[in-house]
């Protein structure tokens, strides 16, 4: 039961297993936005109330002039206002994030309309997909001017986060500098969701190693409120501190060395990424290594130049797999699995043993000036021949 | 379905019923192989039998169910936003100003009321915090319930977790792949920036790049080094230019020089390029060229266009140039002419584009269409079957052993096939360049490995056919 040779087949559903991200990461920008909301309104409601208790306590017992009631009023309303307009830039943020998802919702359902692969649309689509799949690879190596500038030129700002891997790369361009506050103060925006991750320390640790002093403070301020999760690891920190920087007892050697930062700043794009359940890899890492086999044939790396497609001749295209930008790409890949022949219709073979359809070598003969009548060309050596040394082969 | 065909045959009834049992037999491991969704190559997974795909874990496609996933995620997230713009988060907020404000000015005004206001307001600003709190508890079961409707969209459907995907090492290969789909696709200005934060990076951050592999032989025009050399960034810009000028202001001279730049390797292509490009400017000139006016001026440009040019294609093309200017002598009634169709053709002017990019695109030995873009849209494709494969493989801990050739067949588009298959009829393997199709003397082609486990070096009867041959009269074809 071998499956069909070809399909147009269009599963939207499964259609769609590249784009998850695509929603997932506004989603999860939105549950962060909702959580800071929730902190905010939870920070002050535990202010404000026991606040007004106090005074009205103060002021029943009278142990509070009037003038100090109304500084403290004062200072609630001034904290309310402040929430007030924290919420107003949060609801605005959170406004501007649904808009993104709807949009990215409606470029998902168009799918559903396009009726199959062959269609017009589904080219439309598919190319504002690889849009989206290159930005978010140019995003993710660090070259963010041209994914802004290609998002722009092919309106799809909407589709990709620009915002999201720019503040990422941010603070990996920091970190790889050697600085940590950066990456400290999105430690501390997201303290909640990493409170199982052995990042915060890392980051931490690290930064003992420039001054020994500002280091004991640093320790007091950032490794004291950790030690119940990561004890082992503050030890080795502290350690740290009584040892020189050219130690060579492990494993305070590896701590100091220079390659420390190049993995921190790997660490924090590992966990970056986690937090916003991103792949670890550029999705179209992911697409063309599928796309790269399942278009690969024997022939695409074979010494021989292929008959059915080449460059040599005028009425086939070259494939993908052979074109100069992917073939070097493709060369370890695994090649498809097909179970049937597939050669072009009345397949004749030349006595140089090349083979074409028929027709097509008549015609390709027809239209080069060079070639008398009753022969044919070769299109691939550009031998000729006599027609009637055309020899018919069956291809099972 | 062979099988199926039978049915209607009454020409036998007894063979009918075997036929028609036969082919519910099949059906049936048709039907099975469906629902696990990919169909495995038994040297693969050898214990794979019909039975395992019965309580096979995997899931069937999704049927459709009505409302469809995407349908919930959708009115799950209008709801979500509705809910947001209707928010009275801000506006309780406002209100408790309002209170301790009014409280304030109550105080201020009258010191002794201070211990009443403030009970009252201790009230007040309660409800107004726990009328917050409702609203973002009502936010937070909306964002919930859009949670589930995503999880629900994309369940069964986890990106492919490959620690190495084999490309993460190629980085350079796949950045230079980057820059020449850019540059294909006219984005020049992208592409500057592109190539220009790529080497800003290998200056800053010099990374060992390992395995950059050989470069091959059609690779003379790009240095793999120096990703996109300025030579093809050159021929990219002329072929946009060209493209440019004759899709938006029809003008297809430059297209025409080119060709005739390029004549002879055209020429060896067996490319009617050159002329296809002429035939169309003398249409163009006949219907008015660039003022578009009434015919009789653009029938005598029409003219005087084929009397300066087409002597050159006499030669190869003597009845197409007889056929265009024996139509002038219907002019200007040339709609009603048998020749109706060369002046009228809506979509010659896509054509002649579509058919000059393949040609130059040809020329520097590239594929027509953006291979990234063939590439990843045939990954895509691909995707849901290779991950139903992995999810199989891993439910039955079996490991993919061929690391040559996928394990699966994927079912592209047609237009996705650009060379021919050969499958050997007899081992069903792929023809490699190490077991070659052979041609015995009979026409059949078998591949070289099943030529020498048949003949043993002796003469042997084709499989196919009652011809005897020797396996040394057999030759090498090439698909």
């Amino acid at each position: 039961m071998a499956a069909e040779l070809t399909s147009t087949k269009l599963n939207p559903e499964s259609h769609i297993i590249l784009d998850q991200p695509l929603l997932r990461l506004p989603h999860e920008l939105a549950r962060r936005n909702f959580k800071t909301v929730q902190r905010a309104v939870e920070r002050e409601k535990e202010y404000v109330i026991p606040a007004i208790k106090e005074t009205a306590a103060a002021s029943l017992s009278n142990t509070q002039t009037p003038d100090q009631t109304l500084a403290a009023l004062d200072a609630m309303i001034s904290r309310m206002q402040g929430l007030k307009r924290k919420m107003e830039s949060l609801q605005e943020e959170e406004k501007k994030i649904h808009n993104q998802s709807r949009k990215r919702i409606q470029h998902l359902e168009t799918l559903h309309k396009i009726p199959s692969l062959a269609d017009v649309k589904y080219d439309q689509w598919s190319r504002v997909r690889l849009d989206r799949l290159l930005v978010d690879h140019m995003l993710r190596s660090g070259y963010s001017e041209s994914a802004k500038q290609l998002a722009q030129d092919r309106g799809v700002e909407e589709l990709v986060d620009l915002g999201v891997f720019t503040q990422c790369q941010r603070v990996v361009d920091s970190l790889r500098r050697g600085e940590t506050k950066e990456a400290l103060q999105w430690c501390g925006e997201n303290k909640a969701a990493l409170k199982k991750s052995q990042q915060y320390i890392e980051m931490v640790r690290t930064q003992d190693k420039s001054k020994k002093i500002e280091a004991i403070i640093h320790a007091k301020k950032y490794l004291i409120p950790n030690h119940q999760s990561q004890n082992s690891e503050i030890m080795r920190a502290a350690g740290l501190l009584v040892f020189t920087q050219d130690t060579r007892a492990e494993p305070y050697k590896s701590l100091f060395a220079l390659d420390r930062w190049r993995f921190l700043a790997q660490l924090f794009i590992q966990t970056h990424h986690e937090l916003l359940s991103l792949p670890s890899q550029p999705l179209l890492h992911i697409a063309l290594s599928a796309g790269l086999s399942a278009l690969k044939t024997p022939l695409c790396h074979s010494a021989y130049t292929s008959s059915s497609s080449n460059s040599q001749s005028t009425s086939t295209s070259v494939c993908p797999i052979c074109s100069t930008e992917l073939n070097e790409l493709a060369r370890k890949m695994p090649y498809a699995h097909h179970s049937k022949s597939y050669v072009e219709s009345d397949p004749i073979v030349l006595p140089n043993g090349r083979v074409y359809g028929k027709q097509r070598l008549m015609e390709i003969s027809r239209k080069m000036g060079s070639v008398g009548p009753g022969n044919v060309k070769d299109p691939t050596t550009g031998e000729i021949f006599h027609e009637g040394e055309m020899k018919k082969v069956y291809i099972m | 379905m062979e099988g199926l065909n039978h049915v209607g045959d009454h020409r036998n009834s007894l063979s009918l019923c075997f036929e028609t049992k036969y082919s519910y037999c099949l059906n049936i491991l048709y039907i099975l192989s469906i629902l696990e969704g990919a169909e495995i190559k038994s040297s693969y997974l050898k214990f794979s039998t019909w039975r395992d795909s019965v309580t096979s874990p995997v899931t069937s496609e999704p049927v459709n169910r009505n409302p469809s996933a995407m349908d919930v995620v959708q009115k799950e997230h209008s709801r979500l936003l509705k809910r947001t713009e209707a928010s009275q988060g801000i506006k309780n907020v406002q209100s408790a100003i309002d209170s301790l404000q009014a409280a304030r000015d109550a105080i201020a005004a009258d010191p002794s009321a201070a211990s009443t206001t403030l009970a009252s307001l201790q009230n007040s600003v309660k409800s107004s915090f726990d009328s917050i709190n409702d609203s973002l508890k009502e936010t937070h079961s909306g964002l919930n319930k859009y949670t589930k409707s995503l999880d629900k969209l994309f369940k069964d459907r986890p990106l492919p977790s490959t620690d190495d995907d084999g490309l993460s090492s190629h980085e350079s290969l796949i950045n230079r792949a980057i820059a020449m789909h850019l540059l294909r696709e006219g984005q020049f200005g992208v592409a500057a920036t592109f190539l220009s934060e790529i080497a800003e990076q290998n200056t800053i951050y010099p990374v060992t790049q390992n395995g950059s592999g050989p470069s091959n032989t059609s690779a003379s025009l790009l240095d793999i080094d120096e990703v996109p050399s300025t030579e093809i960034r050159k021929q990219f810009a002329s072929m946009y230019y060209i493209l440019q000028q004759l899709q938006e202001n029809r003008n297809l001279l430059p297209a025409i020089e080119w060709s005739r730049e390029n004549r002879e390797a055209l020429e060896a292509r067996g490319s009617n390029l050159e002329f296809e490009l002429c035939r169309l400017q003398y249409v163009w000139l006949y219907h008015g060229g660039a003022n578009n006016q009434g015919t009789a001026s653009g029938w005598l440009a029409a003219l005087e266009y084929a009397r300066q040019e087409f002597h050159v294609f006499v030669p190869r093309y003597l009845r197409e140039v007889q056929q265009l200017v024996g139509a002038m002598a219907y002019s200007p009634n040339l709609g009603g002419s048998p020749y109706a169709a060369l002046f009228n053709n809506t979509s010659a002017w896509d054509d002649v584009a579509h058919f000059f990019t393949r040609e130059f695109c040809s020329l520097l030995g590239l594929s027509a269409d953006s291979p990234l873009y063939i590439a990843a849209t045939a990954g895509a494709i691909a995707l849901p079957t290779l991950l139903k494969l992995q999810t199989i493989m891993k439910s039955k801990r079996t490991e993919w052993t061929s690391e040559n050739e996928l394990p699966v067949e994927i079912p592209l588009p047609p237009q996705y096939l650009f060379h021919s298959i050969f499958v050997c009829p007899v081992s069903k393997e792929q023809a490699t360049d190490e077991n070659p199709p052979m041609m015995m003397p009979c026409g059949h082609v078998i591949a070289q490995e099943s030529l020498k486990r048949l003949g043993k070096g002796n003469r042997f009867k084709c499989p196919y056919c009652p011809s005897e041959s020797h396996p040394k009269d057999a030759r090498k074809v090439f698909l």
